[in-house]
């Protein structure tokens, strides 16, 4: 009897289970992501997953034509050039002449006086988690990254000193002091007259509009009376230390949207990790032409590829390594090889501190690393010419990656084709090694530690890649590889205690400056982190080209000076670049209108949404 | 003397147990397949064989693919990840005798020290001991282990240290509750009032009729602490990637399950190792404790 | 007895208090410069050599240990936990959200590991040593002996990816929407209870057939566990006398088992399922993975990763509130099943 019910169970599950085969809704996107957003406010975001949110709720002063680098206007009627007199005082003052009649989400029209807003409010609010320090690089001609920094330039005390740990001025002095520099440095920046906003920079700095192009999402325009009405910023120059780099969920915007974008946000469900975004019908530039948008946070591959198999997914992100698990589906549209702004490179402490744990013994002595082991150009070039570059790419990247000559990524700026790679040449590199300290290193060997991230496959096979060709090169050569979490790895690359280690760098702005002075300027990012000698050798020839270019408006002239720059780079075996990695774009069959582009976040696997559909 | 015949019953059992001799049977295997691992798989000389190199082709040539490829004559058990299935496989068999032992030997010492301290003097001592075994227990196994390993950093031997750290107090609660018990047996009275010194009452009398249950608690735990360190990896806080330990594999062929076809291999071999070393553990363990159990010698 | 459950409430905070301790200096072992990687998840993210500092500055890690753990604790009893970077929100609130997704999940699971698990165990016993006792052993233990997470991944492949059947994920997206715009009331916060109570079956069904997979995952990982203890104390009670008795009385193996041997094995059996809501509640870290569900595993599992380590303490904390207050549960009706258990 008991098995007779159970058996019915089973047939009447099936046969349930059978009829509820869903139909796949034509009017909804589902992507499946690895990563969730981290906040939606524009102004304390800086990844990829809010970025991609943002860019759908939000939009910006101008925007990229197509999939090129091109401008052209938005929310400004005008892109600001020296040719139409938008662009003056040498590059020091920007005008946008602002568009009429776009309406915000919340139903509110958009004033320059908005735009006004939404750059003091991000500049003021200056969260350290997020990327308005370009902004404030950019506007400061280049002084200042953070606004306490500028704070005190201006008031000759520290900004922890003037606002005590509630918030509050700590003196009389102090307060005046603030209201004085929102008053006489931060107003003055930014100014509407008529239709327009006019940002008044203190000094030149060429690549501005590219940190505010659409696609940036802390170039976003908010909403200012929305943000008013609810808790944010009052506009008003006393106060504005309340709104100054607060956790993400104080911000009213953290988990809303004041934006005039294709899409408002439904919900972002931070218990089952997803984002919902309806069509915003109202859109200035005519309704998207899909109605709803839902960005799920699905971790494990094997299960984003089952959702996207069984058409639950629209599409997925899918590693490099996982290229080829599609080619035999027919529903499944497999694009790759457009290029991503970023490169992955080896990087080399020219000093590291002598109290390393990675160094061992510290002497050339077999059993570790003298901690100034790479100022040696032999050293630095035994190392380049032991990598099989070509193996990386091919094999393990399935193809989804270029060699570039210096850490610039293809399509930038100064990126010359023409200039040579470094060879995988085993002879050369054994060459260089018996060269290096004077032939102390071919007779005594050494023990080197790689280090990348754990987690990271590409890293750490490349790791071991080094480790292969070096130590065949000789018996006395030990290189050891070394995954740390990531913690670990920020406090040993911030600290210079990393002797070799790999890792990228992912474009904020597609401009030559942001590679070029994060990898070799000796105030650089990385540049820093390669030590004393480094930093002694790169003020006296590297540090020179790199200040004077970015200020530089005539781009033939800027395109020269990089030349110059990149010779340096490769004769001195200082450009470390590995490869570039590629794009790869997996979607359903029926969604169309995907095209990538280098600086929308998550732009070389999703379309830009506005102008994507199912059919 | 006691002590002999006791042990002649055990093997008695044991033998007549055919679910047993299944266990003891693969305990051996494993063990054969460990102590042989460098003829079965040699490492290249010099080097630590626990960190796995990428397989070569039957040309010689690396290989630097993540892409599973099938077994063949070179690779008996296929390619996953760029290592060798059947390197990992047969040195995995020392990483899991190294984890199990290692842990579950220290972390009963730590229980049994903490565990018969406690339940000796009473008292205060007890309450402090037994309090600070709650708080332990009080936060879950995996979540503590993870958060150790996220400090410690990658590897199996830090995976080793936090699961000591979060593996004593259940002997330890057996062994005060055992101890409890045979503390008012007649004996230990008696060496008592005889004014011998604590330390030898524990060692001497005490512990040796509490340890058996201890034993049968090592034999379980064994085998669930390879799996414990296999979840780990798959969070992402285990051995490091590359080092020849089954659960490495295994996550190697996690991003592959959905094409089975092309990745079986990956799957199936260090699971089948998996499944088996967990499976003579448990069954050696169960009959122990049917032996042992003083409620079942009837 | 009475007196047994105030001290033992008593020792409560004692105990909580201890579980922060320990998990607060263990995490702050690390060194601010290490802890500020929570919130830095990208070198790009780094532009200004200051930001690390500013950071720290922020978070306030700079201070010596003690001084943050009073701050936390001050904090906590003004009820904020602190910032959950996992959950992106506060920690509290979080768990909040979290706790019905993964009690409704482990209260289910419940369901099968215990029923079959005991029913497996029955049938162990009652037939030990012989070949159906061995197989039954194997066959749970096979399920206890592999990963947790390869056998889900299977699952998931042959539910979902070959016969469609069981989809990964929480609800379906047109149920989430019914939910999110209405007509819909949150009422008890477990989704299968609320979509009978709006009478909306096709919700009920769709939140089904989202737990069946996991819900099998899980059992399977568990029943050898109750298989064990239910065998082991068939075993013990079928040594009993008046089980003898009954035999002796020639009456048949099933009703001796059924009438005597079952009900008395059971105890034991009932004290630990009490104890393993615990584990299933933490142990769902990597089903809620595998099957994209949202949860109080995956979140803490996330947290303990990255060591975001306000979501870390809160989250231990919570557990072993409950772990605390389940195993005086059990304890205290255990009691009262048997009055010979004396409370001390």
């Amino acid at each position: 009897m008991q098995k007779k019910l159970f058996v019915l169970f089973i047939c009447l599950l099936a046969l349930t289970l059978s009829a509820f085969a869903a139909v796949k809704d034509p009017d909804t996107i589902v992507n499946a992501e690895y990563g969730a957003p981290e906040t939606l406010d524009p102004h304390a975001e800086w990844d990829n997953a809010s970025g991609a949110v943002i860019n759908n709720l939000y939009d910006n002063l101008i925007k990229y034509v197509g999939e090129t680098i091109e401008f052209e206007p938005m929310l400004s009627t005008a892109v600001p050039t020296p040719e139409n007199g938008l662009l003056k005082d040498n590059g020091k003052t920007y005008i946008f002449p602002i568009r009429k009649g776009v309406k915000f989400h919340s139903g509110n029209i958009l004033t320059p006086k908005d735009i006004e807003y939404t750059f003091e409010r991000g500049f003021l609010a200056d969260n350290s988690s997020g990327a308005v320090t370009l902004i404030i690089e950019a506007v400061s001609g280049g002084e200042f990254y953070t606004v306490a920094d500028w704070f005190e330039a201006y008031a000759g005390m520290a900004y922890s000193d003037a606002v005590n740990d509630d918030r509050e001025p700590t003196s009389a002095e102090a307060k005046a002091k603030l209201i004085g520099f929102y008053n006489e440095v931060i107003d003055p920046l930014f100014v509407v007259e008529g239709d327009n906003f006019i940002v008044n920079m203190k000094d030149a700095f060429a690549p501005f509009l590219f940190i505010i192009v659409k696609y940036a999402g802390w170039g976003s325009i908010i909403d200012s009376q929305w943000c008013m009405a609810n808790g944010e910023w009052d506009w008003k120059a006393d106060g504005w230390w309340k709104w100054h780099d607060r956790t993400p969920e104080e911000s009213a915007l953290h988990m809303a949207d004041a934006g005039c974008g294709p899409y408002k946000l439904a919900v972002w469900d931070q218990t089952n990790n997803m984002v919902v975004m309806e069509r915003f019908d109202d859109y200035w530039q005519g309704p998207a032409k899909t109605k709803t948008l839902i960005f799920k946070t699905v971790e494990e591959y094997s299960t984003r590829k089952a959702m996207l198999e069984a058409g639950d997914a629209d599409l997925v992100l899918v590693d490099p390594i996982y290229r080829y698990d599609f080619d035999n589906n027919p529903d499944i549209e497999v694009i790759s090889g457009h290029p991503r702004a970023q490169v992955t490179s080896i990087h080399m402490g020219w000093k590291v501190q002598e109290t390393s744990e990675y160094i061992g013994s510290g002497k050339l002595d077999g059993n570790g690393i003298p901690a100034d082991f790479f100022t040696d150009i032999n050293v630095r070039a035994g190392i380049l010419h032991a990598f099989n570059y070509d193996a990386l790419i091919d094999d393990l990247v399935n193809g989804l990656g270029k060699r570039v000559p210096t850490d610039l990524p293809e399509g930038f700026l100064g990126f010359d084709p023409t200039l040579p790679v470094y060879e995988f040449d085993l002879g050369k590199a054994e060459k260089a090694w018996k060269a290096a300290w004077g032939g102390e290193v071919w007779e005594n060997g050494f023990k080197l530690v790689a280090m990348y991230n754990a987690g990271n496959e590409v890293r750490q096979t490349a790791c071991e890649m080094l480790k292969v060709y070096v130590e065949s090169i000789n018996p006395k050569f030990q290189v050891e590889v070394l995954g740390v979490q990531w913690p670990t790895y920020l406090k040993a690359t911030r600290e210079e205690l990393c002797p070799l280690y790999i890792i990228g760098w992912v474009a904020d702005y597609p401009d030559a400056h942001n590679f070029f002075s994060t990898y070799y300027h000796s105030n650089g990012y990385y540049g820093k982190r390669h030590g004393g000698e480094y930093n002694d050798f790169a003020k006296e020839y590297l540090d020179p080209i790199i200040d004077v270019a970015v200020k530089e408006t005539d781009v033939n002239k800027r395109i020269e000076m990089y030349a110059e720059l990149q010779k340096i780079l490769l004769e001195n075996y200082i450009a470390t670049p590995l490869y570039m990695p590629q794009g790869l774009y997996v979607a359903r069959k029926w969604l169309k209108g995907f095209f990538p582009h280098l600086l929308r976040s998550s732009g070389d696997r999703t379309p830009e949404f506005y102008y994507a559909w199912k059919e | 003397m006691a002590m002999k015949t006791e042990s002649r019953r055990i093997l008695k059992k044991l033998v007549k147990n055919p679910t047993a001799m299944l266990g003891i049977f693969l305990l051996v295997f494993f063990i054969i397949v460990a102590i042989l691992a460098p003829v079965l798989a040699p490492s290249e000389p010099g080097k630590d064989p626990f960190k796995m190199l990428p397989a070569k082709t039957a040309e010689g040539k690396m290989i630097w693919s993540s892409n599973p490829i099938a077994p063949d004559s070179t690779h008996p058990f296929g390619v996953i990840g760029k290592y060798d299935v059947w390197y990992g496989v047969v040195w995995g068999t020392r990483s899991a005798f190294k984890i199990g032992l290692i842990v579950s030997i220290i972390s009963s010492i730590i229980g049994i020290i903490v565990g018969s301290i406690s339940a000796y003097f009473g008292g205060w001592i007890d309450e402090i001991l037994m309090r600070i075994t709650d708080m332990f227990m009080a936060i879950p196994f995996l979540v503590a282990a993870m958060i150790m390993t996220t400090i410690l950093g990658k590897g199996l031997d830090k995976v080793t240290i936090a699961l000591i750290i979060f593996g004593w107090m259940q002997v330890a609660r057996l062994i005060r509750g055992n101890i409890l018990q045979a503390k008012e047996e007649q004996y230990v009275l008696a060496a008592k009032a005889l004014g011998i010194r604590n330390f030898w009452i524990i060692v001497k009398h005490l512990l040796p009729n509490t340890i058996f249950p201890v034993i049968v608690q090592i034999s379980m735990r064994m085998g669930s602490l390879v799996i414990t360190a296999a979840s780990l990896s798959f969070l992402g806080v285990g051995a490091e990637i590359g080092y020849a330990d089954w659960g490495t594999l295994l996550n190697y062929a996690r991003n592959y399950m959905m094409q089975l076809d092309k990745s079986w291999f990956a799957v199936v071999y260090p699971g089948i190792a998996m499944v088996l070393f967990v499976l003579a553990w448990n069954l050696v363990g169960d009959a122990l404790r049917d032996i042992f159990d003083p409620k079942m010698r009837a | 007895m009475l007196a047994f459950i105030i001290r033992r409430l008593l020792i409560l905070p004692i105990i909580l208090i201890g579980v922060t301790l320990l998990i607060f200096s263990m995490i702050w072992m690390l060194g601010p410069e290490r802890l500020i990687g929570t919130y830095v998840k990208s070198p790009e993210a780094l532009k200004s050599e200051k930001a690390v500092e500013r950071l720290i500055q922020k978070y306030g890690l700079d201070r010596p240990a003690p001084e943050m753990y009073v701050k936390w604790l001050g904090n906590v009893l003004k009820g904020d936990f602190g910032y959950s970077n996992v959950g992106r929100q506060g920690v509290l609130q979080s768990i909040m959200e979290l706790i019905p997704y993964t009690f409704e999940l482990a209260l289910y699971a419940l369901i099968p590991v215990v029923f079959v698990g005991i029913w497996l165990g029955v049938i162990a016993g009652s037939h030990q040593d012989k070949p159906l006792d061995h197989g039954i052993r194997i066959f749970a233990i096979i399920g206890w002996s592999l990963p947790d997470y390869v056998f889900g991944l299977l699952v998931l492949l042959v539910f979902y990816s070959y016969l469609k059947w069981f989809p990964p994920g929480f609800l379906s997206d047109a149920s989430m929407k019914v939910m999110r715009e209405g007509p819909w009331k949150d009422i008890t916060h477990f989704v299968t209870i609320d979509a009978i109570l709006n009478w909306r079956f096709d919700i009920l069904w769709d939140a089904i057939r989202h737990l069946i997979a996991p819900l099998l995952t899980l059992s399977y990982l568990w029943w050898a566990y109750i298989l064990r203890i239910t065998r082991s104390s068939m075993l013990e009670v079928l040594r009993k006398d008046y089980v003898r008795t009954a035999r002796a009385k020639g009456l048949s193996e099933k009703v001796v088992i059924n009438k005597h041997v079952k009900r008395n094995a059971l105890i034991p059996v009932a004290t630990v399922s009490g104890g393993m809501i615990v584990q299933l509640f933490a142990g769902t870290v990597i089903v809620e993975t595998i099957f994209a569900r949202p949860g109080l595993g995956r979140f803490t599992a996330t947290a303990a990763v990255t060591l975001d380590y306000f979501s870390v303490i809160g989250a231990a904390l919570f557990f072993s509130l409950i772990l605390i207050v389940t195993n005086l549960i059990v304890d205290i009706s255990y009691a009262l099943i048997d009055p010979r258990i004396r409370l001390s």
